[in-house]
């Protein structure tokens, strides 16, 4: 289960939990349901810190991560998940494309790391 | 690369001087528009080819199941592994009354039992147990196990054959374009997949072309991919070596080596390959195998194998990916494309891998999007004609296998008949 708190390093990248979601489709579709605007901030507010949240990141190991670690990935998931509409196509869906709904992800591992 | 001295692959080289046999006219729409053609693909080809079910890490215990259906030959298959570790592939379908075997896409089972009336079957195939067995009439169960297909292994890839009688063997039929990738290290890099399933409102022919061309990468991913593809040298993405193989094909991908990263892409790259970065920095050395790469460009990005019929295999450096398109009738298609990674040690490398897996994913949802679109327009009747050219080889040679495996088809059915 995702937790509500971050690593303490990260404590201030807590109002931004909304955006901690463990799939592919659950981030998908919150993208695509913000305006550009609402993902410019996230990702603005993500942007400087994720040098030192892939330093963190880098440290563990999927198999026995704490769940604080797997909502930090989450988050930087997230960051993933918008980075294309901030920084390719200025708004939230791909110009014109497909609908994303109808792209079905398959699992987010091979196999559930023990951490989760 | 110096801008004085021009790449041979950069110059007027046309790919189609080597394949005279192919012609250079222009190919109708007819085909991906008309009932009839796709009635004799279904039968002429579907049921004929070697086809991709799976990858062998998604069965690796004994009584692991897995089930591919493949609408268009009007059968669902399912692969197993044996007590005795054998792969082996079976109509999915039970022997009593035809009830559809395995429901479950995937699972692991001492029995794959029918929830019609509970006949079990073992993972080799065999009927072991039928309940109220004395109410049937001399019912002797080694007659009624499960029917075979033909089913081998390439590189860690189980593909399946819907002919009772194969023309060839897989690697007859793989040939020398499977052998360009002797080496590539499957095993280890396919630890990691990512997979991703559609039906795109077009047919299989159309959404294959729209894939074994990359022209089109200056115009329709220009918001994905605006300088990854293409280069002031190469400005409409022209592949640095392609060629023929019978009925395959595999192409060179350029890839731009003064593309400049954004700054999610520099994030990610740092933790491994991914799929729209890393293989433009031109320092990727695949050395191994020598048919990846062949002409050992610098400028090289991807090397793309294309099976016919509708299989996709591209490889670099860390990371690869496949599609399949399957058709499920002459107006949609199954889509199932995947990407491969070793498994991530940290999460910083898992978090380079869904960078890279939302990237290949918003490029595909390009690409359908457009054969949608072109399919809607085909059945206007107001073009009559895909006009193709030089770069465009492998969608002709694609085009006239069809005719000729059809061809083929046809005049040894009508030789049975008379």
């Amino acid at each position: 289960m995702t937790p509500n708190t971050l690593p303490d390093a990260f404590a201030d990248l807590g109002s931004w939990m909304e955006w901690s979601l463990p799939t592919m489709g659950e981030r998908s579709a919150q993208r695509q349901a913000c305006s550009i605007s609402d993902l410019e901030a996230f990702y603005h507010a993500m942007l400087p810190r994720m040098a030192d949240v892939l330093d963190f990141l880098a440290e563990i190991a999927p198999d026995d991560a704490p769940a604080e670690a797997m909502a930090l990935l989450h988050l930087a998931h997230s960051f993933a998940e918008v980075a294309p509409a901030v920084e390719c196509f200025g708004q939230p869906a791909v110009s014109y494309g497909y609908d994303v709904a109808r792209f079905i992800p398959g699992p987010e591992w091979a196999r559930e790391p023990s951490g989760q | 690369m110096s801008t004085t001295e021009k790449a041979v692959w950069l110059t007027d080289k046309r790919w189609h001087d080597d394949h005279p046999e192919l012609g250079t006219d222009p190919i109708p729409i007819a085909p991906y528009i008309s009932d009839e053609q796709f009635e004799l693909e279904r039968e002429h080809i579907f049921g004929k080819v070697w086809l991709p079910a799976c990858r062998v890490e998604v069965i690796p215990e004994p009584g692991d199941f897995y089930v591919k259906d493949v609408e268009v030959c009007r059968t669902s298959i399912v692969v197993t592994r044996g007590n005795d570790g054998e792969v082996r592939a079976f109509h999915n379908v039970c022997a009593h009354r035809g009830n559809k075997l395995a429901y479950d896409q995937s699972g692991n089972t001492k029995r794959l039992v029918c929830r019609f009336h509970g006949w079990a079957y073992d993972l080799e195939g065999a009927l072991r147990l039928v309940p109220d067995e004395d109410n049937w009439f001399d019912l002797d169960k080694s007659c009624h196990g499960l029917t075979p297909v033909a089913v081998d292994v390439w590189e860690g890839f189980v593909f399946i054959n819907l002919d009772p009688e194969p023309a060839h063997t897989l690697q007859e039929y793989l040939g020398e374009a499977a052998e360009t990738l002797d080496g590539y290290p499957f095993a280890e890099t396919s630890a990691q997949p990512y997979t991703f399933t559609t039906v795109f409102n077009a047919n299989w022919k159309l959404v294959k072309d729209a894939f074994q061309e990359v022209a089109h990468v200056p115009f329709q991913h220009h918001g994905s991919l605006p300088d990854g593809f293409v280069s002031k040298d190469n400005p409409y993405t022209h592949f640095i070596d392609m060629r023929l193989y019978g009925p395959h094909g595999r192409a060179s991908l350029f890839g731009n080596n003064q593309h400049v990263d954004t700054p999610a892409q520099a994030l990610a790259s740092a933790y491994g390959s991914t799929m729209v970065s890393s293989v433009f920095s031109g320092e990727s050395e695949v050395t191994e195998p020598v048919g990846v790469n062949p002409t050992r460009s610098p400028d090289w990005a991807f090397e793309m194998t294309v099976f016919f019929p509708s299989f996709f295999l591209a490889v670099t450096e860390g990371t690869y990916f496949t599609n399949q398109f399957l058709p499920l009738d002459i107006n949609r298609t199954l889509v199932e494309t995947t990407t491969y990674y070793p498994r991530p040690r940290t999460l910083a490398q898992r978090f380079s891998q869904e960078y890279s897996r939302v990237m290949f994913r918003d490029i595909f949802l390009e690409d359908g999007r457009q054969v949608e679109e072109t399919q809607s327009m085909l059945r206007s009747g107001a073009q009559s004609h895909f006009v193709l050219k030089d770069e465009e080889l492998f969608i002709r040679a694609s085009f006239r296998e069809v005719e000729r495996m059809i061809a083929a088809g046809v005049a040894t059915s009508g030789s049975r008949q008379d």
